[in-house]
């Protein structure tokens, strides 16, 4: 059966069903005491190893999903189906209803930090993030007609999208099957075709793989995809030189020394630069280093308050880790110590906490500022690059 | 310690070439001596370290290994800066890789640290029915350009602990007298020798 069609029959609600097939993880007697590693699904259908600790984490946040399920749908019962758009789009509402939705608006967005349940992400997201109406200025067939008329079609970009399809979360017990890697390749190579200057950059595969697991129909997952890279990120990340992703790097640089100085001057003092473990951050948006929920739980407030977000989970990452990052005095150290916190932040609220509430708020104006400071940098020090390389191609 | 003439040195290792060369193979088959065939692709650079012993010397090597496509090269420099060693690595079945390894080498060249040791790695040399690139055109060129060369396989493990164990030998740190300034000495085993986690 096909994974994404339109059909409401194929929109299977993955995560509900990964839930039903593992309910609550039970480690074994043996690997109590022990203490060993366990081999595991999560909400999301990936395999992860922790100890018994992180089984028991999980759990819990099984239980706070389910929870936080609960509050979303009373207030649905309460407000009505799509009152969370209420809050958002309030400019054309009547005075009478101002009110109600700056109340909505507060709500939501502390709503939103504290998670949107699994079942409800492709609904909320579709309409938060601006996809629904970005899809809705075109025609009802844009997609179908895109992919069909490019699936037969090779460039460089499909190539480089072929490569990496069984790269793309392997071993993944949908992803990776042949009926993941066609609807991956179609989501791809469809947008590939649309933004020409994005072409296909590495990195997008996995963004799209996990639009397509919460999404759940190829068609939503690519116009999440589309408004990402459109609307909610910084132009150019993906881009010939990646130059977007260059500034987003200095400026998370200046804010670290901000932020967490300490941290800052220690890794300065090591001759570490910060680059080496948040350009991954940046170009997968945590998808490769965080666990699946909590990754998706940056996104849901990703596509709520903006990217400016991505610097308070990267921040909060370096946070965590203070003490045990002021001890470490090599470059290996440093990394090992960011990889396995990442890799074990199994409880998003843990991650979140800081993000929002020990980094201190930082508005979306003051962010763009900073990008706009150091932009002619990035331009320049690119710019020297190339044309160091080709007079010395000149030279031979 | 250091002290029975044991020289333990890190030494940042950055390994460079075309998509599909085999970059990710030669360090997972170094690191862990495996070889997988799907192995999830690298964003940015993925991280490892490794330790080599040479004589009464230790190296750890603390390995980038960097993504291929295009629009990531304009990372590399993060990745090379302050290395000690470089591998440039293509594809013996692929003329294009060649000519693109050759582009690193004249990058490395032209910013890179004077004192890298640099190795050129023809890999894939399991694959010698579909071999496109000579090893003399490798090898005169890898003569010309100051380059120690060898052909590897990740799939077979030909050459692949033979090529970090060259390197190694090769450091500037472990010709010189002991103890040269700025040298970092390591006085605890390697950990984990494979670090398991990449920079995923
Ligand atoms: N036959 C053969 N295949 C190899 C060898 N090394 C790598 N490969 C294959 O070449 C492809 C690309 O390898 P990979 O390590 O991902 O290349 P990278 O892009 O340079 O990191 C994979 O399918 C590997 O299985 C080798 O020595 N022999
Ligand atoms: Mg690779």
């Amino acid at each position: 059966m096909m994974y994404g069609g339109s059909g409401t029959q194929s929109r299977r609600d993955l995560a509900i069903e990964y839930q039903a097939q593992i309910p609550t993880l039970r480690p074994s007697i043996h690997a109590r005491r022990a203490n060993m590693t366990v081999k595991f699904q999560d909400l999301y259908g990936f395999t992860v190893e922790g100890n018994v600790d992180d089984v028991n984490v999980l759990n819990e946040v099984r239980e706070k999903v389910r929870q936080q399920g609960k509050v979303w749908w009373a207030l649905e019962a309460e407000k009505g189906a799509n009152w969370y758009l209420e809050g958002h789009i309030s400019t054309t509402l009547k005075s009478s209803l101002k009110i109600s939705s700056l109340v909505n608006a507060i709500t939501l967005k502390k709503l939103i930090r504290g998670g949107i349940p699994p079942n409800l992400r492709p609904r909320v997201w579709f309409s938060l993030s601006g996809a629904a109406k970005k899809k809705s200025t075109v025609p009802e067939s844009y997609y179908n007609d895109l992919t069909s008329a490019v699936e037969d079609k090779v460039t460089s970009a499909t190539k480089q999208i072929d490569h990496d399809l069984p790269r793309t979360f392997p071993g993944h017990p949908w992803l990776d099957t042949p009926e993941g890697h066609a609807a991956l390749r179609r989501v791809l190579v469809g947008y590939s075709f649309r933004d020409s200057d994005v072409g296909y950059c590495q990195g997008l595969n996995y963004v799209a793989a996990l639009l397509l697991l919460v999404m759940k129909t190829e068609e939503e997952a690519f116009w999440m995809l589309a408004v990402l890279l459109e609307n909610v990120l910084v132009n150019d990340c993906y881009t010939n030189n990646l130059s977007g992703c260059h500034v987003e790097q200095r400026v998370f640089k200046d804010l670290l020394t901000k932020k967490c100085p300490r941290i800052a001057a220690h890794l300065e003092a090591l001759d570490f630069d910060v680059s080496l473990v948040c350009t991954e951050w940046f170009l997968c948006l945590f998808s490769k280093s965080l666990p699946s929920e909590t990754t998706l739980r940056v996104w849901d407030v990703l596509f709520y308050e903006g990217a400016k977000v991505l610097f308070n989970v990267a921040l909060a990452i370096f946070k965590i880790n203070e003490e045990k990052l002021l001890m470490a005095h090599q470059v290996g150290d440093v990394i090992n110590i960011i990889q396995r916190s990442t890799h074990h932040l199994f409880d998003p609220d843990e991650l979140l906490t800081v993000a929002f509430d020990q980094i201190g708020f930082m508005t979306t104006t003051t962010i763009s500022k900073q990008r706009k400071k150091q932009e002619p940098a990035v331009m320049a020090e690119l710019d020297q690059r190339i044309r160091r390389l080709n007079s010395n191609s000149n030279d031979k | 310690m250091a002290s029975s003439g044991n020289k333990n040195i890190n030494a940042k290792l950055v390994l460079l070439g075309d998509v599909g060369a085999g970059k990710s193979s030669l360090v997972l088959r170094f690191v862990k001596g495996q070889f997988i065939e799907f192995q999830e692709s690298t964003i940015g650079a993925a991280f490892f370290s490794q330790t080599v012993a040479v004589n009464d010397a230790t190296v750890k090597f603390e390995i980038w290994d960097t993504a291929g496509q295009e629009r990531y090269h304009s990372l590399a420099p993060m990745y090379y800066r302050g290395a000690a060693a470089a591998i440039i690595v293509y594809d013996i079945t692929n003329q294009a890789s060649f000519d693109r390894a050759k582009k690193w080498v004249q990058e490395l060249q032209a910013q890179g640290n004077p004192n890298m040791v640099m190795a050129l790695a023809g890999n894939k040399s399991d694959l010698l029915d579909s071999r496109k690139v000579a090893t003399e055109e490798a090898q005169t060129y890898a003569n010309e350009n100051g380059l120690f060369f060898m052909e590897t396989s990740a799939k077979t493990a030909t050459n692949v602990n033979d090529i970090f164990y060259e390197i190694a030998k090769r450091l500037p740190r472990l010709q010189q007298a002991p103890n040269p300034s700025g040298m970092v000495l390591v006085d605890r085993p390697a950990e984990r020798a494979a670090a398991a986690s990449c920079c995923s």
